[in-house]
């Protein structure tokens, strides 16, 4: 069932990368209606295994990051909404489809532990996941950025040139999805923190939960990745927009990747709650 | 009825003779209504641009309405038609629509893909329109020209990137800055280059505009004809402070920025972009500025590359635009061949109605003795019947798209139904047109 909205994202892939290459407005606007259809039957599906497993699949790193997959989906659409811009449609797809891919291979809605009980616990994944949504079109936006940048600096006005939105507009973007980010991830870093330490008082405590420290591959990259965001923030309000910004949340959400990807599937000693 | 075009252009007539033929002086009302009150076009539009003056008609006759038009323009101009005729151009029907659909594309400009054309022709469509002088033709290939115009610049790259300097320069300050509203532009040097790309970005809506000069005056007499503010020479630098996009176009024969004034200048920007254009020759500023980050810099080369490299992605267009040009026009053959089966449809209903009216006449001693309900009653069934005995041929005559199988099917009617001859069935030859509308008026004609 988890392929369905992968289905339809990957026809969003294609045809937004035919109105990238052709500028051709009615693939285009193909797209963004397809992708919408994945939106909603993603939304669909989720609220399905919802259902049968009695709470949100959110609990496995797959399951999560389908969820993520959503929520990126709507945020690029909300964007493309009020900006009117098509042309990042091309880029944010791919990330789509590959993440959803993940989940496709392994479907199975994971059972929860115990500890995963705690209102906590629904605030801080989803503040969390909104705030990789965000900072992942900041990642494309900044891409895009370079890309540009670099055309107009070496007076090669070429594919990107004609294609993408200037580079004011795209800086703007970044820094909204920056800053948009960066509340959400604070707020999950906070909730995560607060959540441990009750957690750590109670009487059974899980292993898992004992075993959150500082040094545990994901919270340091949690936390390393908040740093240069926050360093991005305290950048851009000294005047260092632009390429800087661009190059900073291009960086930054690589670390939130590989934290989120790698790190969640294979490191972390602690902070896996999947069954 | 045809579709028919006569003009001249930039690639067939001198500049001296297009002159002679503008419309667009003593506007484009009295020469349409000249044209329809000659009897050779029912229909026309007239389309006069700097490069272009063509007249659209929907004609019966082509020979005849060349010969109206060509009186017309003779007169109309005060030319002399036969020093005229060598220049003229003339198509009919689908070439006629292929050129006008080749003008809305920009594909006949002579900048090519230059967009101000399909705007001309919308025009010149909108005066005909309010003249009433268009009818059922060019209502349908006029507006067809704008969705092939609108098609050409939506699917192709043909009217994409700026094609001369200035434009270049406003287009890439649009790509770096975005809208220009609140930006600041610095024009250095009052010269004619430096005058030419400030109107443009002043067109483009750019905020506010500092002109600097190492004459005041000049200046200042610059900033008074485009709408900016004068500043002294001395001020330069802290103006270059505040500005986002830079002019250069002095006769200075010593660079007038040097890396290291600019790296001074950038450094109170914190990085806002800098686009700096220099225009000059010698060049007014050193190409190691351009090596700042955050400062984009473009001389007139850059930009006449710029302008090079657009020509030639427009000229590789040309390809793909002829082919939607060349789809449309098959379409709209097929438009103009249903259309020539019209009068085919209507000689045969005429024909039809004709004979039914007869046979009735015929019968009449016989049906004078019904009562008058049943007399209405045959009226109405033989008239029924002949409906439905012609509906089908004339839905697929209609629907037909491939004009040449009308052309066949059309002539196959008129002989089979020998519907260019007079009446011919019940031998009446001296029945003319008017006796036979009068006949499907309904009047009494004995037979």
């Amino acid at each position: 069932m988890n392929a369905i909205p992968l289905i339809l994202y990957l026809s969003a892939g294609i045809l937004y990368a035919v109105h990238f290459t052709t500028r051709n407005a009615l693939a285009g606007r193909t797209g963004t209606a397809v992708l919408t259809l994945g939106v909603v039957a993603h939304a669909f599906v989720t609220g399905m295994q919802t259902q049968a497993a009695g709470h949100v699949p959110i609990a496995g790193v797959a399951q999560a990051i389908s969820v993520f997959v959503g929520l990126l989906a709507l945020a690029y659409l909300y964007m493309e909404m009020t900006t009117g811009e098509r042309a990042l449609g091309v880029f944010i797809t791919p990330l789509l489809v590959a993440l959803q891919l993940l989940r496709v291979v392994s479907s199975v809605v994971e059972k929860r532990v115990p500890i995963l009980e705690s209102p906590w616990f629904g605030v801080h994944v989803a503040s969390l996941l909104f705030a990789y949504a965000c900072l992942a079109l900041a990642f494309v936006v900044g891409l895009t950025y370079v890309l540009l940048f670099k055309e107009i600096k070496a007076k090669h006005l070429g594919y990107f040139y004609a294609r993408l939105p200037s580079l004011e507009s795209l800086d703007l973007m970044n820094a909204r999805t920056v800053a948009l980010g960066w509340v959400c991830l604070t707020i999950g870093v906070i909730v995560g923190v607060i959540w441990t330490l009750q957690a750590k008082q109670g009487p059974n405590v899980d292993p898992r939960v004992q075993a959150i420290t500082l040094a545990d591959p994901k919270i340091l990259g949690a936390v390393v990745s908040w740093a240069i965001y926050t360093f991005a923030l305290y950048a851009r309000k000294r005047g260092a927009g632009g390429k800087r910004a661009a190059y900073i949340s291009v960086v930054g959400f690589a670390i939130v990747l590989f934290n989120f990807v790698p790190i969640g599937y294979f490191l972390t000693r602690s902070h896996n709650f999947g069954g | 009825m045809h579709l028919f075009l006569l003009g001249v252009s930039h690639k067939t007539t001198p500049v001296d003779i297009r002159e002679r033929l503008d419309f667009a002086a003593r506007g484009l009302g009295p020469a349409l209504e000249a044209i329809s009150r000659r009897s050779g076009a029912s229909e026309a539009v007239v389309l006069s641009t700097c490069n272009r003056a063509e007249l659209y008609v929907a004609c019966d006759e082509v020979p005849a309405a060349r010969a109206d038009l060509l009186a017309f323009l003779a007169e109309y101009h005060d030319l002399d038609s036969g020093a005229l005729e060598p220049h003229l151009y003339e198509r009919v029907d689908a070439e006629a629509a292929q050129h006008l659909f080749r003008v809305a594309g920009g594909l006949d400009s002579l900048v090519v893909g230059e967009p101000q054309i399909l705007g001309q022709v919308k025009d010149a469509f909108a005066a005909a329109t309010e003249e009433r002088t268009v009818g059922p033709v060019l209502n349908k290939v006029f507006p067809w020209s704008f969705t092939v115009g609108k098609r050409v610049r939506t699917e192709t790259a043909l009217s994409e990137g700026a094609v001369s300097i200035s434009f270049a320069a406003t287009s890439l300050a649009r790509k770096i800055f975005g809208d220009l509203k609140g930006r600041t532009a610095v024009v250095i040097g009052a010269g004619e280059m430096g005058e030419l790309t400030a109107q443009h970005l002043q067109g483009q809506g750019v905020g506010r505009m500092l002109i600097t000069s190492r004459t005041l005056a000049h200046a200042s007499a610059l900033a008074e004809s485009i709408g900016g503010t004068a500043v002294p020479w001395t001020e330069l630098f802290p103006t270059l402070g505040q500005a986002d996009i830079v002019i250069s176009a002095t006769g200075s024969q010593l660079p007038i920025l040097t890396r290291p004034q600019a790296e001074q200048v950038m450094r109170g920007r914190r990085n806002r972009p800098l686009f700096l254009i220099d225009i000059a020759l010698p060049r007014d500023i050193d190409p190691a500025v351009g090596d700042l980050e955050s400062v984009f810099l473009y001389n007139i080369d850059d930009l006449q590359a710029i302008v090079q490299e657009n020509l030639a992605r427009r000229a590789a267009e040309i390809s793909r635009a002829e082919d939607i040009v060349a789809g449309e026009v098959k379409r709209f053959e097929a438009w103009l061949a249903t259309r020539g089966a019209i009068p085919t449809v209507v000689a045969l209903r005429q024909r039809f109605e004709a004979i039914r009216r007869r046979e009735l006449e015929r019968l009449q001693p016989k049906l004078a003795g019904l009562p008058p309900e049943a007399g209405a009653r045959v009226d109405e069934i033989t008239r029924l019947l002949v409906e439905k005995l012609l509906i089908t041929p004339t839905e697929q005559l209609k629907s037909t798209p491939d004009p040449e199988r009308v052309r066949i099917y059309a002539d196959a009617l008129t002989r089979l139904f020998a519907l260019d001859a007079e009446e011919p069935a019940r031998g009446e030859p001296g029945r003319d047109s008017a006796a036979r509308r009068a006949d499907d008026a309904g009047t009494t004609v004995t037979s």
